[in-house]
């Protein structure tokens, strides 16, 4: 497995623990017992914990693997990141849009706000879940 | 880079090494300057690389294009195959 390829999957696992801060959102959703309850500080934990968790695995794996760890994106590495960003793009235009969409349903900031990052959240999912497959498949 | 359905790139690159004092996939990919799983994908026929890396391929076994890489048509389907223009 190359380096790009390992990277992708990290990044997708750990992209994947945001659902936490999804569902804590959706059972607040559902279930508003406090309104005053805030996510910020699970969503801030969330992004330290990913950012160091990244930090510390790629760091270990540029250790294990320099050469390939400094190499520039070859030109079909390139090509499978263009490939990603055509269905991630398309998932985060629809979630956008969905979004907004929220708004004419009686929606407040805060729905809109969490309706915008769940389309980010799957956008990303759905890039580098596009990666991986590409990586796979090997093309 | 994808290939036309009617068509396939074939190459001989694996023999090319073998003759090239058994070249490993990781020699080959530093020589052109792309990955081992790069070199391996376009071995496999996964992968068509860009004309530059295909030229590059050809200058490290010191071959002409023509002697790595073999671009074939497939046979169309017959025009009396049943379907109706």
């Amino acid at each position: 497995m190359s380096f790009r390829e390992k990277s992708a999957w990290i990044t997708f696992v750990m992209l994947l623990g945001f659902g936490i801060y999804f569902a804590e959102v959706w059972d607040h959703f559902l279930h508003p017992t406090d309104p005053h309850t805030s996510h910020l500080p699970l969503f801030i934990l969330l992004v330290v914990a990913v950012v160091i968790i990244e930090i510390v695995t790629h760091t270990i794996m540029g250790i294990r693997s320099p050469l390939e760890a400094k190499a520039p994106l070859d030109e079909r590495e390139r090509l499978i990141a263009l490939r990603a960003t055509r269905p991630a793009f398309f998932v985060l235009i629809v979630g956008a849009f969905l979004s907004v969409g929220t708004m004419h349903l009686g929606a407040n900031t805060w729905v809109l706000a969490h309706c915008v990052l769940l389309a980010i959240w799957i956008a990303e999912l759905t890039r580098f879940g596009t990666q991986i497959y590409y990586y796979r498949r090997g093309s | 880079m994808n290939v036309s359905p009617g068509a396939e790139i074939r190459n001989n690159i694996r023999r090319l090494r073998f003759e090239k004092a058994e070249m490993t996939q990781q020699a080959l990919a530093e020589r052109v300057g792309v990955t081992r799983q790069t070199v391996n994908a376009i071995e496999l026929g996964k992968y068509s690389p860009s004309l530059e890396v295909a030229f590059r391929i050809a200058a490290v076994f010191a071959k002409p294009l023509e002697d790595v890489f073999q671009y074939r048509e497939r046979p169309r389907a017959r025009a009396d195959s049943g379907w109706v223009d």
